[in-house]
């Protein structure tokens, strides 16, 4: 770009010094309001929303103000989403463009006044899958980055790691098929769904596994049992507990 | 060859773009669409055939936009990349293979507007940037400019105010005329800026349409006029070059057959006569002897 400061948080430069009155928009980097952002990143089959779930309903027992917010699912912006998907409209930047769309408006609309509310936030998956996903489709790496920098940082993000086959597995027990753009139809890499999920989710993978130093993801070994497994998180979720608020919101 | 901001979208190809791709910039109101409709035709009238394209025109994007602006509640980052995939739906679809047919795709707003909105609106100018270091570089970007007195008139006195034009979404409260000329105002002087960072050509709007538009026209045959100089250079460049090469060539046909006459036994099964050959009539006839008598 030309400009540096020098100026670090996380992967991001951060250009305060230059632009001070128009930083707002730059939140990746330790946050300091009252709430607590989760996430759980993983592959589909590895297991994170069962995972998650169950932290809901723990950290709700415990009477902890909980929202938990899903990738994909802004109302403003996931009809569009929609569309692009079943006419099949969606390039690998216009998919990668739409989907920090809804990211951005879940972020404005709840995900960052709730965490400066004091909420617990819990997102199933988070600006990792973008990442992963953009780079395996073909998008530049430090360019996804720039876009998701509005972002906050999470408090922690669990990387549920699985190898490929297991995961596979789990899904085909599941459902009888994969959809077109979750197996990478787009990329022609090759006509059968389940070959083309597997290569893709391989990339992923790939993706995911770089990203475990570059952005300290605490990894869980997702083929341990259900319960071992949530032990760990609410082990790690209740260390990061402390000086959160206690609210309960009413439903 | 044709550029982009700094960054390649994946399986987009710069090379054949022959097209020309035109700009038409400024705030709202100043009369970009107006122009637009008079020089579509006129160029057509030249024999080029034109795309024109805008704004929240993409399949993708368009509708999805339009419904989340009439709830009034779409945050800032939101819009910014809401306005950015409308964008790259049309920069990869329409525009892009526009030019490779040689269009002229003539833009009402390009990433500019775009940039400018999101600055106003207190978002980090390096970030919006790198999204839009995808977008394409113009051959030209026209802007049309007019003072903010001039403005406010132009567009209240015309359709009256409108919440997003005035800039509500950012100054909530006051009313829409305090609004408007704040928010129009920061436009004005982030385009400007703009301005010089990308150079634009700056075209005065306060004048009357035509007075505009002829500028416009003006404009736009000294950049074609100089594209088919390129055209004619660049042909006449690949011309010489070409006979350069063949001249070449022949003087290493010469050589080798020089060469081969130092040989004087080998030279006849090497040096052919070629107004020898025989005729496909005759090689026929060499082949098989039933087509020749049929012939005959």
């Amino acid at each position: 770009m030309g400009i540096t400061s020098g100026v670090r948080i996380g992967p991001f430069e951060v250009f305060t010094q230059i632009q001070p009155a128009v930083s707002q928009v730059r939140q990746y980097g330790e946050h300091h309001f009252p709430g607590r952002l989760f996430v759980v990143e993983g592959i589909d089959g590895s297991g994170k929303s069962t995972q998650l779930s169950l932290l809901h309903k723990w950290l709700e027992s415990r009477g902890y103000g909980v929202i938990f917010s899903e990738w994909n699912s802004s109302e403003l912006v996931k009809d569009t989403t929609k569309l692009g998907k079943k006419k099949k409209l969606l390039t690998p930047a216009t998919f990668s463009l739409i989907h920090s769309t809804d990211f951005a408006d879940r972020t404005e609309r709840s995900i960052l006044p709730l965490l400066k509310a004091g909420a617990i936030v819990l997102c199933d998956r988070y600006i990792y899958t973008a990442f992963a996903r953009d780079v395996a489709r073909g998008m530049d790496r430090e360019w996804v980055r720039e876009l998701y920098s509005f972002a906050v940082q999470p408090t922690a993000a669990f990387y549920f790691r699985v190898p490929l086959e297991t995961a596979i597995g789990r899904l085909l027990d599941a459902r009888d098929g994969f959809k077109f753009y979750e197996a990478g139809m787009d990329l022609g890499l090759s006509d059968d769904a389940e070959e083309s999920f597997r290569l893709f989710q391989g990339r992923i993978l790939e993706e995911y596994e770089k990203m475990i130093p570059e952005f300290g993801l605490t990894v869980i070994d997702a083929t341990l049992p259900i319960e071992v497994q949530q032990a760990s998180v609410r082990r790690i979720v209740k260390s990061h507990l402390a000086a959160a608020k206690e609210v309960r919101v009413q439903v | 060859m044709r550029e982009t901001y700094g960054k390649l979208l994946p399986g987009m190809r710069l090379a054949d773009l022959a097209g020309k791709l035109i700009v038409i910039e400024g705030t709202d109101g100043v009369g970009r669409t107006t122009q637009i409709d008079l020089l579509k035709p006129w160029l057509e009238e030249l024999g080029h055939a034109v795309l024109d394209t805008g704004m929240t025109r993409s399949i993708l994007a368009g509708e999805g936009i339009r419904r989340a602006k009439e709830g009034n509640n779409l945050g800032r980052v939101t819009q910014a990349l809401f306005y950015a995939t409308d964008f790259v739906d049309r920069l990869e679809k329409e525009i892009v293979p526009a030019l490779r047919a040689g269009f002229i795709v003539l833009t009402d707003r390009y990433i500019y507007s775009l940039m400018a909105r999101a600055i106003v609106r207190g978002m980090d100018p390096v970030w919006i940037r790198s999204i839009f270091s995808v977008a394409l570089k113009p051959d030209a970007v026209f802007y049309l400019r007019l003072g903010i007195d001039q403005l406010v008139p132009r567009v209240v006195f015309s359709r009256g105010f409108d919440y997003w034009e005035s800039g509500m979404d950012l100054y909530p409260g006051h009313d829409m005329f305090d609004s408007f000329c704040n928010y129009q105002g920061a436009l004005l002087a982030e385009f400007d800026r703009l301005s010089e960072e990308y150079h634009f050509e700056t075209v005065d709007a306060s004048a009357d349409t035509r007075t505009v538009c002829s500028q416009l026209k003006t404009k736009i045959l000294r950049l074609l006029e100089e594209d088919s100089k390129d055209a004619i250079f660049s042909m006449l460049l690949a011309r010489s070059a070409e006979v350069t090469a063949r001249n070449a060539k022949e003087k290493v046909h010469a050589a080798e057959r020089a060469e081969v006459k130092l040989y004087p036994d080998e030279s006849k099964s090497h040096d052919v006569d070629w107004s020898l050959l025989p005729s496909p009539v005759a090689a026929q006839a060499g082949g098989n002897g039933h087509a020749i008598l049929r012939e005959e």
